[in-house]
């Protein structure tokens, strides 16, 4: 991104970051996407969850009241129904790396959302995903974290 | 032993509707106290203060005494199903309560009940004398109606952050929400209808109201109530532009209020889009149309417009549910009356202040209608999608949604026609029997003088549950008492009734 244009475009993230009504618009109804909207809309927060099969969102919590949109994310017509135009934030949480990276950069090009976080299990990918300005977490990463904080080793890791 | 556990999760699951009910409980406690704002004003009726103190007294109690039993202080959401317990309960006792007012000021328990219940369920068939009622319960039904159009969840929602907010404001029939998140929901509804009602009421008396007029006749046109404050027929004394600001009114009323938020969002083409909203102008264009054609030749030249607004009035009126009364209707004849009932069947928008069976569900039965026409004239394999349009978001018309839709129908005519062959059985012709009910179950409040003081307390009971039917959608009011009746002998019995082995 180049200097001319990262200006202005800040200042619009921060605006649309800053505005507690914009949505949290999340695709992928999985376990953890349908544990993230449950907990995002118990906070007050507009969520809206996308997923190609309806019954996905049999997972939702009884008190989840955000919108479930059905649709393929991978449609321009699907993540301009779920409201991608206004969304502050991104999180994309399919089971594929691929699509995940896919959906990201639609939402970080296309439609500008502000913060993008894209689940991704493979480590080697994560440094593609942030040359495209797309935050990862990688599970696979994490819980390796987490297991060598408990096995310690003399040299180091 | 899986018994002790049962009840232990029963009640845990009841200290979870106890706390949302004291909740709804408290509100509807300064529910009945503002009332009393008026005495500023008629000093005089102080006499009846007691009974509003009295009311809110005993619910403010019930509900600090229900808020209480929540120990835990983990927060569990409410399912829908717990909603309608909640909802189901805070409506009766609602209602029970808000009867004390008007059985201080001298009617029968059953007369008080009928007209609470009228209010509430913003019907507007009334058992009260307007002419000699004091004018502060004629303000305190006005606002019962005005919360009643709302809902009492949805009030509670708006206020107040509590886990559950999903399943109690869908258990009270707003299924659609405005935006992605519940509270911000119910709020933009609480915000829309005020502002309707402040517009409303200073648009009224600009137009040659008096301000106790003007508040009354804002709260019940936008709550499709239609209690009034004068006896006589509105054509009688409103100006014409009172009336046409009251047809806007309850215009407003019976629309969808995501249908109402995306057109002041200025999204044309979602409302253009939206079929309840065009089903809703070609019932109203086609009623017009016919009333007038039968109605034209009694029309003299000078008068003809004062008709034809009389004429949009009264189809206004009914197909909003409002039943505000603008002239004589037992005057007309058969053909005026049975229009009417037409309308009152139908009713107003999905999410809206209105009853009746919706349009909403009209609309998705007429759409499986074309389906079926347009299957019969196609190839066995081509497939053909319907979509139903709601805001900006759309759906494809499922088999779930038609035979849902179709069971509520049967269901409400069902219930039409029993309610309509009790009232017959009291001695009424059956041409006013079938209006009168269906004016009772699509909570409208026209009437053809079956409901009048001295009707008998039967009559008046049967219509309460029909006017409480109609508001709650049947199956809200069948899924809590159901639920109630089935956990209420396991949650009431001691925890160690049986000696352990």
């Amino acid at each position: 991104m180049n200097p001319e244009q990262d200006g202005p475009a800040s200042l619009l993230d921060a605006v649309r970051l800053n505005d507690p009504v914009a949505p949290v618009v999340i695709v992928g109804c999985g376990r953890l996407g349908a544990m993230l909207a449950s907990r995002l809309s118990r906070g007050e927060r507009r969520v809206v969850v996308v997923d190609r099969n309806q019954a996905a969102f049999a997972q939702l919590d009884a008190d989840f009241s955000g919108f479930r949109v059905t649709g393929d994310a991978t449609e321009l017509e699907v993540l301009r129904e779920a409201g991608l135009e206004q969304a502050a934030y991104l999180l994309v949480t399919t089971e594929k790396d691929t699509l995940n990276l896919m959906v990201a950069q639609v939402g970080r090009t296309v439609f500008s959302v502000p913060q993008v976080m894209a689940r991704v299990y493979d480590p080697q990918r994560e440094s593609l995903y942030r040359a495209f300005d797309i935050e990862t977490i990688s599970p696979t990463s994490l819980t390796a974290l987490a297991f060598l904080q408990r096995t310690p080793a003399p040299g180091g890791y | 032993m899986s018994d002790d556990r049962y009840r232990e999760h029963l009640r845990r699951r009841y200290r979870v509707i106890g706390r949302a009910l004291g909740f709804l409980f408290l509100l509807n406690a300064l529910l009945m106290l503002l009332p009393l704002i008026l005495l500023i004003w008629t000093p005089q009726e102080w006499w009846l203060a007691p009974a509003f103190v009295l009311a809110a007294g005993i619910l403010a109690l019930a509900g600090w005494l229900l808020r209480r039993t929540e120990r835990e202080q983990e927060r569990l959401p409410l399912s829908l199903a717990e909603g309608s317990v909640v909802v189901v309960l805070a409506w009766l006792s609602a209602i029970s309560v808000g009867a004390l007012p008007f059985c201080w000021a001298g009617l029968s328990v059953s007369q008080a009940f009928f007209e609470t219940t009228s209010g509430w369920t913003t019907t507007g068939l009334s058992v009260v004398d307007v002419t000699s009622c004091p004018a502060l319960l004629l303000f305190y039904r006005s606002l019962l109606q005005l919360a009643g159009g709302a809902g009492l969840a949805i009030l509670l929602v708006s206020l107040l952050a509590i886990r559950g907010s999903a399943g109690l404001n869908a258990a009270e029939g707003h299924n659609e929400q405005l935006v992605p998140q519940v509270r911000h929901s119910a709020r933009l509804v609480i915000r829309l209808y005020g502002g309707y009602v402040v517009v409303g009421l200073l648009g009224l008396k600009l137009a040659g109201m008096s301000w106790f007029d003007a508040v009354n006749h804002a709260f019940c046109a936008l709550s499709t109530g239609g209690f009034s404050t004068h006896a006589a027929p509105l054509a009688q004394w409103a100006s014409p532009a009172a009336q046409t600001i009251l047809i806007l009114l309850m215009l407003l009323g019976m629309t969808n209020f995501l249908t109402a938020y995306t057109l002041l969002c200025g999204r044309w083409h979602a409302v253009w889009r939206n079929g309840e909203l065009r089903l809703a102008v070609v019932l109203l264009g086609m009623a017009l149309f016919a009333l007038c054609w039968h109605e034209m030749p009694r029309w003299q030249i000078n008068d003809s417009l004062e008709q034809f607004r009389i004429s949009l009035f009264q189809i206004v009126s009914a197909l909003s549910t409002t039943g505000f009364v603008i002239t004589d209707i037992e005057a007309g004849d058969n053909f005026c009356w049975l229009l009417l009932i037409l309308l009152m069947l139908v009713g107003g928008g999905n999410g809206s202040t209105a009853g009746g069976i919706k349009q909403q569900r009209l609309l998705v039965l007429l759409k499986s209608v074309k389906q079926l026409l347009w299957q019969f004239s196609h190839p066995p394999h081509e497939v053909h999608e319907e979509i139903l349009w709601t805001g900006d978001q759309k759906r494809p018309l499922t088999l779930v949604e038609v035979s849902r839709a179709g069971s509520y129908v049967l269901l409400y005519l069902a219930t039409w026609l029993a309610g309509s062959l009790v009232l017959t059985a009291y001695g009424h012709d059956m041409a006013r029997s079938l209006f009168e009910f269906a004016s009772t179950l699509g909570t409208v409040g026209l009437s053809l003088g079956l409901t009048n003081p001295d009707v008998p307390p039967g009559q008046l009971w049967l219509q309460s549950a029909g006017m409480l039917l109609g508001r709650l959608e049947f199956l809200v009011l069948f899924w809590g008492l159901t639920r109630l009746a089935k956990e209420i002998l396991p949650l009431l019995t001691p925890r160690n009734n049986r000696p352990r082995p």
